[in-house]
């Protein structure tokens, strides 16, 4: 009610300012953290006056949900600002199913842009929808493991655990080992609160690329034995082996999970890319105590990192689309991509730039992340992934909570994705 | 011109007079509610186009077992958080309307959860009940009552009663402010004639100070009931509606439902939602025949 309150607000807003003169030139939309924001107000700054043209930036919040119905909302009512956006990688099928999304691919044959230094598999995977190109990528985000060096060598693991039940035996070692020193010391921290980023994790359990969650004719298979024993596996990391802490499946998301890590007080993480620089900075317990690595897979399974990140998008309605593709080309062009990576540390959708010297400097592990790269998989690229998203995080939840067993919370969410999947059909 | 005790009932005149405050209630609220009403007879999602499917999507929300379960938890989490509400906050404003020393300091002291916005105090509660760095474990470690810390909200029982603790914090002290109104509307001479008659002091509040309450309590409970209804700030912050769906409510799935594009089922949810408010207001306004004291 609150929402649609909030709507029918904007509707009468805008129905009233609709007479008034729209703003400045280019619109782009943009939120994140604060620092990140500035960054971008330098970058459109640049841009309007290298160009000479009119440029603004929207500024959003930080909180993904919000820029998303930040978004939501006048690309709905075909508004003709923002003309060009960011938008996270899982909801770029929803925006493109919807017509939202200008098909990028004729300005690109135009201009005679090469899509070759971009990641093939994230262009193909994410981007291209129905033939067309939605959208191309400004930041990639894939799951890493991060591991405690020094503790490794402590405990004689030789070789960095490169199987869940690898994993599982080094975290108990190093568990029963620290836990004296250390309390409330755990083997392995991961993301199991109910919200997304279980989804992310639950992928790269299930070792089975895109397989775990992937859509044939329209319909899913869920509750497949790999999914069965990825998702048991979970739950006993924390119910029965205990080497991640109780409240994984309530309070862990990326932050908590950083955090935990960084006091010391886990030998593995699972994390994106980002909690390198954190783990690294000058007041972190751990600096120059962490290294990366692809994360395990099961016997015969394939290590999997679930692909995240964020896409720059022009808007089917904007009334500047070939400034908005002027954007495009110089947001993902190899100088910009490179001062966002230097500047935020940001994982650069352009493989050239892993290779940049001064990148190469500033962040050693870039040259890590390319490999790991490879192993990224995306999520269904369905439009209505978010309703799948949603039944899943409550089944796997309630998995790993206890409540149900991981079979038949498969089984259960498999019908109701199905269900969904015939209602957005 | 009909004249009534003076008062002037009728003509062309109060629609003149009311005329701004009409026009902004149908601004405000019924426009919105017509209009919700008008998209959930729609399949209206953003990649599929809108489709007139009459009362579709009220059948799918009562097969849909995230509803179910999202509006079995609502209707539970008020059932077990207004009264309680109600009971705490009518002790609180008995003991406020007593001559305490430093009364207006203790009536401020009971307003203050009021005063806090529900995201703020939601999280507030969150650091309480958090697993590593909480208030709850650190008081529970020192007094040794667990060796090990807990995981409050680990189960649904769990993080229901750690929702209701917080949002009876919070709402308790709204019905003590409408309820220690109330109770300064009682005349003192009513009280002081039952003491004549040896009525012991929890008599005087049975039977005399509390059917007076009756439609101040009325206020507060259907206040309560519909603002439980559409909780969604301290169930977001502090469960994000786990584990396994246990605690989401109603609003916070048809906030879902939007996100995804899905506005056609999101009305319909919302408007359900609305339905029961308003079945309930009207319950209670009946049973308490409220409009006849007035």
């Amino acid at each position: 009610m609150k929402r649609l309150f909030t709507l029918s607000l904007a509707a009468a807003i805008a129905a009233f300012s609709a007479c008034s003169k729209k703003p400045a030139g280019l619109v782009f939309s943009v939120g994140g953290a604060p620092n990140e924001v500035e960054v971008w107000e330098r970058l459109v700054k640049r841009f309007a006056e290298e160009k000479g043209v009119r440029a603004s930036l929207l500024r959003q919040p930080t909180d993904s949900d919000q820029r998303r119905q930040g978004l939501l909302v006048p690309l709905k009512s075909g508004k003709a600002d923002p003309d060009v956006f960011l938008a996270d990688i899982a909801w770029l099928g929803q925006f493109a199913a919807s017509g939202w999304l200008e098909d990028l691919a004729p300005y690109a044959a135009k201009d005679g842009t090469d899509l070759a230094p971009f990641w093939p598999k994230v262009i193909d995977f994410a981007d291209r929808y129905d033939g067309r190109l939605a959208a191309l990528p400004v930041y990639v985000d894939a799951g890493l493991l991060y591991y405690r060096t020094d503790l490794l060598k402590k405990y004689g693991v030789k070789t960095v655990p490169d199987t869940w039940p690898g994993l599982l035996a080094a975290s108990l070692k190093m568990q029963a080992g620290e836990s004296a020193a250390v309390p409330g010391f755990f083997g392995f921290v991961w993301q199991g609160a109910q919200y997304e980023g279980l989804v992310c994790n639950f992928m790269e359990f299930a070792s089975s690329g895109e397989k775990a969650l992937a859509f044939r004719d329209g319909a899913v298979k869920l509750a497949t034995p790999e999914n069965i024993r990825a998702l048991a596996f979970m739950r006993a990391a924390v119910l029965k082996e205990k080497i991640s802490p109780p409240n994984t499946y309530t309070e862990m998301k990326e932050e908590e999970t950083r955090a935990f890590f960084q006091e010391g007080k886990a030998a593995f993480e699972r994390n994106w890319p980002y909690a390198w620089g954190l783990h690294q900075r000058e007041d972190s317990p751990v600096k120059g105590k962490v290294g990366i690595a692809p994360l395990p897979r099961f016997p015969g399974g394939v290590s999997v990192s679930t692909l995240g990140g964020w896409h720059i998008a022009v808007s089917r309605f904007s009334d500047d689309k070939a400034g908005a593709w002027e954007f495009v080309k110089y947001v993902t062009s190899p100088a910009v991509q490179k001062e966002l990576a230097l500047e935020l540390g940001w994982n650069p959708g352009r493989r050239d730039v892993y290779r940049d010297k001064d990148v190469l400097k500033a962040y050693p592990h870039f040259a890590r992340l390319e490999k790991i790269f490879a192993n990224a998989y995306p999520r269904p690229n369905v439009p209505y992934y978010s309703q799948v998203s949603a039944i899943l995080q409550r089944h796997l939840n309630s998995a790993l909570s206890g409540a149900a067993e991981p079979e038949a919370a498969l089984k259960a969410a498999e019908a109701e994705v199905n269900e969904a999947a015939a209602r957005y059909r | 011109m009909d004249q009534r005790g003076g008062v002037v009932t009728g003509g062309r005149e109060a629609y003149y007079f009311t005329a701004p405050l009409l026009l902004f209630v149908f601004a405000f609220i019924v426009f919105p509610i017509a209009g919700t009403l008008f998209s959930s007879f729609f399949s209206d999602v953003t990649f599929l186009g809108r489709k007139f499917v009459f009362l579709a999507n009220y059948a799918h929300a009562f097969s849909d077992p995230g509803f179910r379960q999202a509006f079995g938890f609502t209707l539970a989490f008020i059932a077990a958080a207004v009264p309680l509400e109600l009971a705490l906050g009518t002790a609180f404003a008995v003991i406020l309307d007593q001559a305490l020393p430093l009364r207006g300091f203790w009536r401020a002291c009971v307003l203050v959860p009021w005063a806090i916005p529900s995201a703020v105090s939601a999280r507030v509660w969150e650091l309480i009940y958090n697993y590593s760095y909480g208030l709850a474990n650190f008081l529970a470690l020192r007094s040794g009552l667990t060796a090990e810390p807990v995981n409050w909200t680990g189960s649904a029982a769990g993080a229901f009663t750690a929702l209701l603790a917080a949002d009876v914090w919070k709402t308790a002290p709204f019905v003590a402010l409408i309820v220690l109104a109330g109770l300064q509307a009682v005349p003192a001479e009513l009280k002081a004639q039952a003491r004549v008659d040896r009525a012991t002091t929890l008599q005087v509040f049975r039977l005399v100070t509390l059917p007076l309450l009756k439609p101040v309590l009325t206020v507060a409970l259907l206040f309560r009931t519909i603002d439980t209804l559409r909780i969604f700030d301290v169930v977001y912050v502090l469960t994000g509606g786990g584990p396994g769906g246990s605690t989401t409510s109603v609003s916070l799935y048809a906030y879902k439902y939007f996100a995804g594009g899905d506005f056609g089922y999101g009305s319909a949810v919302s408007m359900l939602l609305f339905l029961v408010s308003f079945g309930l207001s009207w319950l209670y306004v009946r049973l308490s025949r409220f409009g006849g004291e007035l």
